[in-house]
């Protein structure tokens, strides 16, 4: 038991913090409920799946749960974990350098920002691609899809921002 | 976008081409700026997907793998995660500053607010409050509560009002309209504030005993005009003496302008329709002469007969009383 729970231990401290990451992306910049989903998912894995799963799988089932708990908490209560979460974010004292904290808050609203103009279906597939470094094969597992709808996601996904920098970029020269 | 290989940029980055056509791409991105810019962008993007901080603590992170394995064994119980976020601090201080506000906006600030208006609603009775509003009382001396009529009246002089004319459209720019102004009115223009059923200590009336006055100002009336009947002219051919039933319909006619617009306020039409009849007779006789004409007198007697007012001054005193009682 005590082995199991070691095991367990480091693949929660491997990929907890990725995982947590990778739903406050999804989620758009909600922290509280990220840390929460993420808390769901691995305590998911702990009690139904650890065991069965082969070996190298539990990564891929978590960002697959994750995913489908996030999409659950998106349809279920969108309006009162935002409220909340935007309270904790408003009331939580800030610890570091303000500076520094508002140079992070800039970068992750600037990512948040870019991220909300996609489709469910592409933000995922870039996410695992960009931050998990997942192949499309791997994606293609987690998402349960194929691997050519991988491909087209995440180049979508690409061009979609890029077409938003670029429109961007013609606002800002029209302004100046 | 006009080059066909920017997909392939994509893949390329990402490492899922073959050898053969990743060599190829690269010759080509030598000679395509478009395809190098794509590139460039893409990269860009994955650097800032890359560096999204990560938002958790560390303290945090080892709660979090307690819970879940406490959980599992049975040892401890995390909170449901619906209701996790009532019990986050800054949650329970947003709240609790919530409950306050709720409790202030309900109990407290309806007080206060309502502070300075406190001896106006006194003075109003409640009976209409759309017009006095803006009536300034100075809250610093508040007029006796509950027993207006017991209210011990001003000792004034009573300065004769003799032959002055009683107009009512002429005295308007002296006589203010509103209702609970206008027993002050009544005592400025008579120059009589001894009587206690038009003014109290501060010489505002309290519509809250409007009913009270009213039937006790109807009886009034009636003896007034009954008195006003019986008045006999001389052998002269002039009448006696009508400065008692002048003084009393001076009295009389502003309290009647009084409780008819504070009847109409309270939208009791068969009061107000009765004062309405009885306030030209009122008039009439306050702005007879000193020693009037026989027929002056005779056709303001004409016209309490034919408006047949005495019977029903009675009637509606009686009826008030009774509901009073």
């Amino acid at each position: 038991m005590a082995s199991h729970d070691e095991e367990f231990t480091m693949l929660f401290q491997e990929f907890y913090p990725s995982l947590c990451r990778f739903l406050e992306c999804l989620l758009g910049g909600r922290v509280e409920l990220a840390q929460d989903l993420a808390q769901e998912s691995f305590l998911q894995l702990h009690r139904t799946a650890w065991e069965t799963l082969p070996h190298g799988e539990a990564r891929f089932w978590l960002y697959r749960v994750a995913r489908n708990f996030a999409i659950n908490e998106f349809r279920k209560s969108h309006t009162r974990y935002k409220l909340f979460d935007r309270v904790v974010e408003v009331m939580t004292p800030r610890m570091r350098n303000p500076e520094q904290e508002y140079e992070t808050q800039e970068r992750k609203e600037l990512v948040l920002n870019m991220l909300s103009t996609l489709p469910e279906d592409q933000k995922v597939a870039l996410l695992l691609r960009e931050q998990e470094q997942l192949s499309y094969k791997d994606i293609s597992q987690v998402l349960n899809v194929s691997e050519s709808k991988v491909k087209v996601d995440i180049f979508r996904a690409r061009a979609a921002i890029r077409e938003g920098w670029t429109k961007k970029e013609k606002r800002l020269g029209a302004a100046n | 976008m006009n080059c066909d290989c920017t997909e392939n940029i994509s893949l390329l980055i990402d490492g899922e081409l073959d050898a053969v056509e990743t060599r190829a791409l690269e010759r080509h991105l030598v000679n395509c700026l478009e395809c190098q810019e794509a590139r460039a962008d893409f990269l860009s993007l994955r650097s800032q997907l890359t560096d999204f901080p990560v938002s958790f603590q560390p303290v945090a992170q080892r709660e979090a793998l307690a819970r879940i394995l406490g959980k599992e064994q049975g040892e401890r119980r995390p909170r449901p995660r619906g209701w996790r976020w009532a019990f986050n601090p800054p949650v329970a201080a947003f709240a609790s500053l919530l409950i306050l506000a709720v409790v202030f906006a309900l109990l407290v600030y309806p007080r206060l607010k309502s502070k300075p208006e406190t001896s106006v609603e006194v003075a109003s009775g409640g009976g209409d409050n759309r017009s006095n509003r803006r009536t300034s009382v100075p809250t610093s001396s508040p007029a006796p509560q509950g027993t207006p009529k017991k209210a011990t009246p001003k000792k004034s002089p009573a300065p004769a009002t003799g032959e002055k004319k009683i107009q009512i459209k002429k005295s308007t720019p002296i006589f203010d309209p509103q209702p609970d102004n206008i027993a002050k009115n009544v005592a400025t223009e008579t120059g009589d504030t001894s009587d206690p059923d038009i003014s109290n200590s501060n010489g505002r009336v309290r519509s809250a005993d409007a009913e009270t006055m009213t039937a006790i100002h109807l009886q009034k009336a009636e003896l007034l005009l009954r008195s006003f009947r019986n008045v006999r002219t001389n052998k002269s051919g002039s009448v006696a003496d009508v400065s008692y039933e002048k003084k009393s319909a001076q009295q009389l006619v502003f309290q009647n302008m009084m409780l008819r617009r504070e009847a109409d306020a309270a939208g009791d039409a068969q009061v107000s329709s009765l004062l309405e009849s009885l306030e030209p007779i009122l008039l009439d006789i306050a702005n007879l002469p000193a020693k009037p004409r026989r027929d002056d007198v005779r056709v303001i007697k004409d016209r309490v007969e034919r408006k047949n007012i005495v019977p029903l001054l009675q009637v509606n005193s009686n009826a008030l009383a009774r509901a009073l009682d």
